[in-house]
């Protein structure tokens, strides 16, 4: 669990690995504290990036957000499994916002149903 | 040496040949493994976006360089984003701060990037003729021994304005010198100090240097990155939505 935390950690705090592929121009990569809660719709692990949407229930009503994650790869070293995250469980991605504030992120770690992080 | 058992000088024999082996594969460092970026201890992270260092580009290339970035940098693409390798220089600099494989042989040493599972093969045995080579984006790369130290020469590269860091024209040609050593602290550190010569881009040589550590146990991971858009097309041909690729 300490090595799964300390590569989450390192995950979250390591933007040139962690943003390889993408200039991240949309989204606010200085707030990496901002949770967002949902219903996972679709959670696809990828190469470059991963997509998840959510279903949120939020002031502005419920629908479907999506996010952009880390690589499938990334998430993998930071303690991603397959299975870990499917649809219909409710998780937690701490997200960087996008910078016009509409709905959206950049997963910068999820915390899954059963509460592990990556 | 007739009093000796069949199955013993056998076993001599084999002994012989693993000590030659063992001897040959010693002449020069060994490579083989997998790659990490290295930072040093207590060293911070790299920081993506900080300030560098202008390139003493050419006007040209610059006016080349500036086009490509108004076109992309306001959508933020990159070429990675749309699966494309990185290329050199940019693949032995970084490859997106994944980690790279090398598999050494006598002939030829394979670097194997994670990121977008990209290639480059340095040959050591005959170059090949100028004549059967076409421009890439990793060019064709050749290396010798010299000593401990790998000297590569890279040439036939395609003009590539679109590396991160820096861009060059086809007429590139990198020289890396690759030399192996244990730090103080106990990590073994792969160095590649490169030196770019481009007189159709730039008004000086270019020189940089680059650091890896060996991660023992750790495996590269499948890269697939075109796996979803093919996917997405094959649903719109089942939604009947024609041929959209």
């Amino acid at each position: 669990m300490k090595r799964f935390l300390g590569a989450a950690f390192a995950l979250l705090f390591a933007p040139c690995a962690a943003l390889a592929h993408h200039s991240a121009v949309r989204f606010d990569l200085t707030i990496r504290d901002n949770m967002v809660s949902g219903v996972v719709k679709e959670f696809v692990p990828a190469n470059p990036h991963t997509k998840i949407v959510l279903e949120i229930t939020d002031e502005k009503g419920t629908r479907d957000v999506e996010f952009e994650g880390h690589s499938r790869n990334n998430y993998y070293r930071a303690g991603w499994r397959d299975g870990m995250v499917k649809v219909g469980d409710k998780i937690t991605l701490i997200a960087a916002p996008t910078r016009d504030g509409s709905d959206g992120g950049y997963a910068l770690g999820v915390i899954a149903a059963d509460g592990t992080r990556f | 040496m007739s009093d000796v058992s069949p199955t013993l000088r056998v076993g001599a024999s084999l002994l012989g040949l693993v000590i030659a082996g063992a001897a040959f594969g010693a002449e020069h460092p060994d490579f083989t493994g997998v790659w990490g970026n290295y930072r040093a201890p207590g060293a911070a992270a790299p920081q993506r976006g900080a300030p560098q260092a202008p390139l003493p580009l050419r006007p040209e290339a610059k006016a080349k360089v500036d086009a490509y970035h108004a076109l992309v940098d306001p959508l933020g693409d990159t070429p990675g984003g749309h699966c494309l390798g990185t290329g050199m220089p940019g693949s032995m600099l970084g490859s997106g701060g994944y980690p790279m494989e090398i598999v050494q042989h006598d002939n030829i040493i394979l670097v194997v990037f994670e990121a977008h599972a990209e290639i480059r093969r340095i040959y050591l045995g005959e170059p090949a003729k100028a004549e059967d080579l076409f421009p890439d984006r990793n060019g064709y790369s050749f290396g010798r021994w010299d000593g401990d130290k790998l000297i590569v020469e890279t040439a036939h590269l395609k003009e590539a304005v679109d590396q991160g860091r820096y861009p060059h024209s086809e007429n590139a040609k990198i020289v890396e010198e690759y030399s192996l050593a244990v730090n103080d602290d106990g990590a073994k550190v792969l160095t590649s100090k490169m030196t770019m010569t481009d007189p159709d881009f730039y008004t000086q040589t270019i020189t940089a240097e680059k650091k890896w550590q060996f991660q023992p146990g750790v495996r590269l991971l499948p890269y697939e990155c075109n796996e979803p858009a093919w996917e997405e097309h094959l649903e719109r041909l089942r939604q009947g939505q024609g041929n959209t690729g």
